[in-house]
């Protein structure tokens, strides 16, 4: 078929569409009253309640474990202490990221070239997965935070022996989470098991259309 | 600039290029409720971006970008749900293919084809046959002209191979 033919045919077919398209003035006019969202107004319960959950816990954790710091650090195990203190740190920061990535991804100026735009979103949604990484990085600490100084003095070689294990493996698992939670091994077991579900879906989707775009870019 | 007065352009703006919606929800949805869904989303968009608009570009340049970038999001979201329904689309246009006018057959083609391209080939694809420069094109999508004239020239290989196909 010729490039014309083909152009025109386009074009007819467009009129009859713009025919059939139900878009009246008052449609438009319904949108003009609409005030530009705000960024929380725009977000999912679930977001917001996951947010509100983790600043509740750093918060409150983070004065609580501060104050005995400072005040009873002698009074308590030192496991706790800087268990719970190691737990808190990350899950501030992994909240601290998430909160400015949600801000960024709102923030994207959709009126900027077409795979600058989509680029920058999916690379944002994507980088979501460095939060999942620096959380893992708390398992070991869940191994730890219940010991003390008299487990040690009073308890059995064997109980010593699992426990280390345990904590041993925990920190390799976590570790091991923290570089291989990649685009790369996307299409593994494991990587599947752990991001199923809704939640997850939109952030692989992200990750695929990174690499799309690049090879549109390239592409020459 | 008063509220009333921007309101009123917004509404001569949309009114002016409500092709440009129709035609990008076209490209990117199959289904009519889709359809009207991303029309209304895109008029959304460009209301929340339209105290942003810089008068450099082209409108219709602005209005591509927000309306393929909100297309392509939307797209994405709705993916699953356009597939189970795109395939019983197909079906039924099958059936009907022999009853249509040989121009509405062509046109039937054409749409199946555009549909079986990635998100970025069909904003090319949408721009080529809306006969925009090449320097527009690259202008709404962010790649080089001539990167996009080597897209668009493959673009028009395939369309040509895959209406032969079909003897058209």
């Amino acid at each position: 078929m010729e490039e014309k033919t083909l152009k025109k045919l386009w074009q007819t077919s467009n009129e009859k569409l713009e025919e059939t398209f139900i878009l009246n003035r008052k449609n438009t006019e319904d949108i003009t009253k609409l005030k530009v969202q705000s960024f929380l107004s725009s977000m999912k319960p679930l977001k917001i309640f996951t947010i509100l959950v983790g600043l509740i816990w750093v918060g409150l954790g983070g004065v609580i474990i501060i104050n005995l710091f400072i005040f009873a650090y002698s009074k308590f195990s030192l496991f706790f202490l800087y268990s719970a203190g190691i737990q808190l740190l990350l899950t501030a920061i992994a909240l601290v990221i998430y909160i400015y990535q949600l801000i960024l991804i709102h923030q994207v100026d959709i009126s900027e070239p077409v795979l600058a735009t989509q680029g920058k979103l999916a690379s944002l949604k994507s980088s979501t997965l460095l939060v999942a990484r620096i959380l893992f990085l708390q398992l070991p600490v869940w191994t730890t935070f219940y010991l003390s100084k008299s487990i040690f003095e009073n308890g059995q070689t064997i109980l010593h022996l699992v426990q280390g294990i345990v904590t041993l493996l925990f920190t390799y698992i976590a570790i091991w989470l923290f570089f291989s939670i990649k685009y790369e091994n996307k299409d593994k077991k494991w990587f599947k098991l752990i991001f199923h579900g809704k939640e997850w879906t939109p952030i692989i989707k992200s990750m695929e259309l990174c690499r799309e775009i690049e090879e549109f870019k390239q592409d020459n | 600039m008063q509220t009333k007065e921007r309101n009123k352009l917004f509404q001569e703006l949309i009114e002016q290029h409500k092709g440009i919606l129709f035609k990008v929800a076209r490209t990117y949805c199959q289904n009519e409720e889709d359809r009207q869904d991303l029309v209304q989303e895109i008029m959304i968009q460009l209301w929340k971006s339209f105290h942003r608009y810089n008068d450099k570009f082209k409108i219709s340049t602005w209005m591509y970008r927000i309306s393929i970038n909100v297309a392509i999001s939307f797209y994405r979201k709705n993916l699953v749900r356009q597939g189970n329904t795109f395939a019983l689309n197909e079906q039924v246009n099958e059936i009907q293919y022999d009853e249509k006018s040989e121009k509405e057959q062509q046109l039937n083609l054409l749409e199946r084809f555009i549909n079986e391209l990635k998100e970025f080939d069909k904003a090319l694809m949408l721009l080529y046959l809306e006969d925009k420069s090449q320097a527009e094109i690259s202008d709404i999508l962010g790649i080089s002209v001539g990167n996009v004239g080597t897209k668009v020239g493959r673009i028009k290989d395939k369309l040509k191979q895959r209406f032969s196909q079909y003897n058209i």
